[in-house]
């Protein structure tokens, strides 16, 4: 469904990606692992159209190059951003929030059928509706930006760290909600620090170094991996 | 007498609050800062005279003719001069300095028109002005006419924003224009229309001013700074704080004029501003900046 080939990204001086290139599949979940400032937001940024990748690059989705169009094309294309820090509306309400997810046209056909979806995803949201999305738990927070994505009808929905600062439990409640989420056929990719839970749920993941991709494999292969554990999950080498 | 006075001050707020709320639509969803606002006001009241003195057209009508212009030569305005310095800034602070520099020259342009067209002298036409008893004080009917219409202009700009699916989409903006791309949102088609939406306030204001007052070619700048003052006193893109502000403005503005001396009405403006930016620099209804 999503093709990215020889991606380069310059901020300045500083190369955030070299040849970089990932595929997602129809249905499927895919994390991206790698440490602070391996390059896994930029990744994701060229991906939702909010930077241009260096000319050279590549990018199609579902069978289109979509690369060069403006970022507020790509919801209408079916490609959903929650990016990190979530990026919500704070001075608005919760159903303000997501009443704008539904924003692109194909999405607002079916906006009171996503709306229930997201609602019965994240029930604590219904009670929430008329309450300013800015002063809600950082929990409660990360729903509405994942509500609000998932309004625009997705294919693919790219999640940047969700559950960066929120509580253990919370967190799992998190990634309980993304599995549900999954199972409806949306695609999803995933840029996580927490490598078990975000393995628990991807079929596939990515190795992101030095705004490189340097390893790749289904999602047993990378928990196996000695450089995965010894990296993330805390094996003693 | 002081009842009188409190009465004029509401009458001037009302369109205080009016022209400030046009500029606040284009600060907070634009990034635009436009000096050249009030001599948009400005355009706008000599548009309702012209249309008055030579075609007997009533300002009332004339707001229909005069308000579309604004939007429109707005929309122009933003299309030619302001979307390339947008487009190229970097970001919204620089977007900010660079469309001061730019409206800076705006002003000077629409004020040179304005001189050419009809020079330097103060202008007026009398429009209903029949004095009207208000318990036991008489005030000209033009004068409550325009506080109606700042009424009926604000409740309308307030059920568009809070009411609307459009409306939500430029408080989006407002809020935080950095995610508006993520759903879908086209931030420089909201701004441009925000932005003409602010010159047809402007317009508003110019006709509800050419009722009342009698006013100038090189008058524009005061009412851009009296709108700016509102606006930051009553807290950027805050509605209701602009009206309280504009209301707060008016009123102290006549007690002074009525009361102590004409010529420190001006001063009496400034103090309250200062005294605001210093107390609380987020306006009065504003929330701290976090």
């Amino acid at each position: 469904m999503l093709d990215l080939t020889n991606a380069a990204l310059r901020y300045g001086k500083h190369l955030a990606l070299s040849g970089v290139g990932i595929s997602i599949a129809n249905n499927e979940t895919v994390v991206v692992l790698g440490a602070n400032g391996a390059g896994k937001s930029s990744l994701l940024k060229v991906l939702a159209g909010l930077v241009r990748p260096e000319p050279g690059a590549d990018l199609t989705f579902e069978g289109k190059a979509v690369l060069g169009r403006p970022a507020h094309d790509f919801p209408e294309l079916g490609i959903a951003l929650v990016p990190e820090g979530r990026g919500i509306f704070g001075d608005l309400t919760v159903a303000e929030n997501l009443q704008l997810g539904a924003h692109p046209p194909h999405a607002r056909p079916h906006e009171k059928r996503q709306r229930d979806l997201v609602l019965d995803l994240f029930p604590r949201l219904a009670e929430r509706q008329s309450q300013i999305a800015r002063t809600m738990s950082g929990g409660e927070q990360q729903m509405v930006a994942i509500g609000r994505a998932l309004m625009s009808c997705p294919k693919l929905l790219m999640l940047d760290e969700p559950s960066l600062g929120l509580a253990p439990i919370v967190t799992s409640e998190l990634f309980l909600a993304l599995g549900r989420i999954s199972a409806t056929g949306i695609a999803m990719l995933v840029v996580e620090q927490n490598v078990k839970a975000s393995l628990a749920i991807a079929q596939r993941g990515y190795l992101m170094e030095a705004g490189r991709i340097t390893g790749a494999g289904t999602a047993e292969t990378l928990r196996a991996d000695p450089a995965v554990q010894r990296a993330f999950l805390g094996a003693v080498a | 007498m002081l009842f009188s006075a409190i009465l004029t001050g509401l009458v001037l707020g009302g369109t205080y609050a009016l022209i400030a709320m046009g500029l606040t639509l284009q600060y907070g969803v634009a990034r635009i800062m436009n000096l050249a606002y009030g001599d948009l006001i400005i355009a706008g009241s000599f548009g309702a005279m012209l249309l008055f003195t030579a075609a007997g057209i009533n300002p009332l009508l004339a707001l229909f003719i005069v308000v579309p212009s604004g939007f429109a030569l707005s929309w122009l305005i933003y299309a030619l001069m302001l979307q390339p310095l947008a487009r190229r800034s970097p970001n919204r602070d620089r977007l900010e300095g660079d469309s001061i520099l730019a409206t800076f020259g705006l002003l000077f342009v629409i004020q040179g028109v304005a001189l050419v067209l009809f020079g330097a002298n103060y202008q007026s036409y009398s429009f209903l002005a029949v004095p009207i008893d208000v318990f036991g004080t008489t005030i000209a009917a033009n004068r409550l006419l325009a506080f109606a219409l700042a009424v009926l202009f604000g409740t309308g700009l307030w059920l568009l924003l809070t009411r609307t699916r459009f409306g939500t989409v430029i408080r989006a903006v407002a809020a935080n224009p950095g995610s508006a791309p993520l759903v879908g949102i086209n931030v420089d088609h909201v701004a441009r229309l925000a932005f003409a939406l602010g010159g047809g306030l402007a317009a508003a204001g110019g006709v509800v001013v050419s009722m009342y007052l009698t006013f100038s070619a090189t008058m524009g700048v005061v009412f851009t700074m009296k709108a700016l003052i509102v606006v930051i006193m009553g807290g950027v893109g805050n509605l209701l704080g602009a009206l309280a502000a504009g209301l707060i403005l008016g009123v102290v503005e006549t007690l002074v004029s009525s009361f102590i001396d004409p010529g420190l009405t001006l001063a009496a403006t400034y103090l309250i501003f200062l005294a605001v930016l210093v107390v609380r620099p987020q306006g009065l209804f504003g929330k701290p900046a976090r």
